[in-house]
């Protein structure tokens, strides 16, 4: 086999020069030669990416080999290369030297050409394997930058669960559609219809920024999946993707906060001659949840009557009103402060059902 | 000490190195005028280390004309100045040293008509 690539031959005498620098070239290598170890050196640090293998001498002046294969395992960009000695019989130990310094293998003068040719063959293969894997490694290093990048674009297009579940391994599983208990919450404005009609779309606009960031902050804090903005309408759900063993309380401790931050909005928006009131709706129950959609568009959401139930408990919230069911009651009778709104029939649902306002939250400090 | 019966060119090494870059006889007759030209130069050198006494100066010499000497084929002279090499780390030419250098200038001589004359042979072959 003939071998391509280029070695460095780094020998103070002519004649092994001569004949290394042969046999290498009649092997298909081309050759560079140096004299000694400083040249060498050099050689290797102005074109250290070009060389493919070093042939080094071990008895040298100026540098010898001990010196120049220390020198070239101190510098990074060198420090790979292999190098075979070349050294005379009578000087096995230092060629143990040499290998403990990190030489890769040794060659006995006179040179026997084959030896040469397999301890090349040996040398260049676990070179070009090297070679191979840090372009391996940095095509990796682009390919991580890109998803990294992707899902940071992702997270900010998508409710950040959403965007992590998408890149997780269950992922696939859990976007095919799953049953599990969740709290939905609907958020809405009282008065926002006629406010649409009569503001400036700059205005509504601004409304709406302050509004959406307002809520952003809440769902986040208290880490709900935002499913969907429409307008002034805003769906969050809890305990999906991520499992939340608080859920029902987390969706109602982020109303009451979001309710409380209200005030001072619309406070401005008064002044501003906008009549607009915050209403929510919470219900707890089953959904199916998962990619929803069709091709070229999908939606991670959830579907259930829980879902119909917060959102109508949310239209029929009057303006500071929370609205939970029956069940959101029963599981935070310790946490919230409620008072009976009676029973409402609601569209879409056979029977009327209990709902409650949340008041406040009991000042007991959760654990 | 050199064995006695160590040739002063053993030819057996220029035909191994000729068959090492398929028989190009001039590739072999550039290197054996690199090893005379070269040669030369540590021989003098040697001669000026001995006549010095200085051991350390007799190291690199030695050591490059036992390197190349062997390459050459030229084993009496390989035999002589690996004598010498060892001498000088030792630090001290005294005795075996001194005669070892003091045989150089004639295996050197010798090991030039040798290579002459194998080139010649070569020719009217």
């Amino acid at each position: 086999m003939t071998e391509t690539g280029i070695a460095l031959v780094v020998d103070d005498s002519r004649v092994n020069r001569l004949v290394l620098t042969r046999q290498l070239t009649g092997l298909g290598l081309e050759v560079l030669e140096a004299e000694n170890g400083a040249e060498g050196l050099e050689v290797l640090r102005a074109h250290g990416d070009a060389i493919d293998i070093v042939l080094l001498d071990v008895i040298m002046p100026e540098l010898d080999g001990y010196e120049t294969l220390a020198a070239m395992k101190a510098d990074e960009a060198i420090r790979h290369l292999p190098v075979l000695i070349v050294s005379g019989v009578e000087e096995l130990d230092s060629v143990v030297r040499c290998i403990e310094l990190g030489a890769t293998d040794y060659l006995t003068k006179p040179i026997n050409p084959r030896i040469l040719q397999a301890r090349l063959n040996a040398s260049l293969a676990a070179k070009r394997l090297r070679d191979l894997e840090l372009e391996y490694l940095e095509q990796q290093r682009i390919m991580t930058s890109t998803i990294e990048r992707q899902k940071t674009e992702l997270s900010r297009f998508l409710s950040p669960q959403i965007a992590q579940l998408i890149s997780s391994s269950e992922g696939e599983t859990m976007l095919a559609g799953h049953r599990r208990q969740v709290t939905v919450c609907f958020c809405d404005l009282r008065g926002f219809t006629t406010f649409a009609e009569g503001a400036d779309p700059e205005e509504m606009l601004g409304v709406l920024g302050e509004y959406h960031r307002m809520m952003g902050d809440a769902i986040i804090e208290h880490g709900g999946t935002l499913e969907h903005f429409a307008g002034d309408g805003v769906m969050i759900f809890f305990n999906d993707p991520i499992a939340q063993e608080d859920h029902v309380e987390r969706a109602v401790r982020m109303a009451v906060s979001m309710r409380e931050r209200f005030g001072p909005l619309s406070a401005g928006w008064r002044k501003r001659g906008y009549e607009l009131g915050f209403g929510v709706g919470i219900a707890v129950g089953y959904a199916t949840l998962g990619r929803i959609g069709f091709e070229g568009r999908y939606d991670y959401g959830a579907i259930g009557n829980v879902t119909i139930l917060a959102s109508r408990l949310s239209s029929q919230a009057a303006a500071d009103q929370i609205l939970v069911s029956q069940m959101v009651v029963g599981m935070l009778e310790d946490v919230i402060e409620v008072e009976s709104v009676g029973e409402l029939t609601i569209k879409g649902l056979s029977r009327p059902v209990s709902a409650s306002n949340v008041l406040g939250l009991k000042t007991r400090v959760p654990s | 000490m050199s064995e006695p019966d160590t040739p002063t060119l053993d030819t057996a090494v220029l035909d191994e190195l000729s068959a090492s870059v398929d028989g190009d006889r001039t590739f072999v007759i550039e290197l054996i005028e690199a090893y005379l030209a070269d040669g030369a130069i540590h021989v003098a050198a040697i001669d000026a280390a001995r006549a010095t006494d200085d051991a350390e100066a007799m190291v690199r010499p030695a050591h490059t004309l036992k390197s190349s000497s062997a390459t050459v084929g030229a084993a009496r002279l390989a035999a002589t100045s690996r004598e010498l090499e060892m001498a000088g780390r030792s630090g001290s030419l005294s005795g075996a040293g001194q005669a070892a250098a003091a045989r150089v200038a004639s295996e050197w001589n010798a090991t030039t008509d040798a290579l002459r004359a194998w080139i010649a042979d070569g020719e009217s072959a």
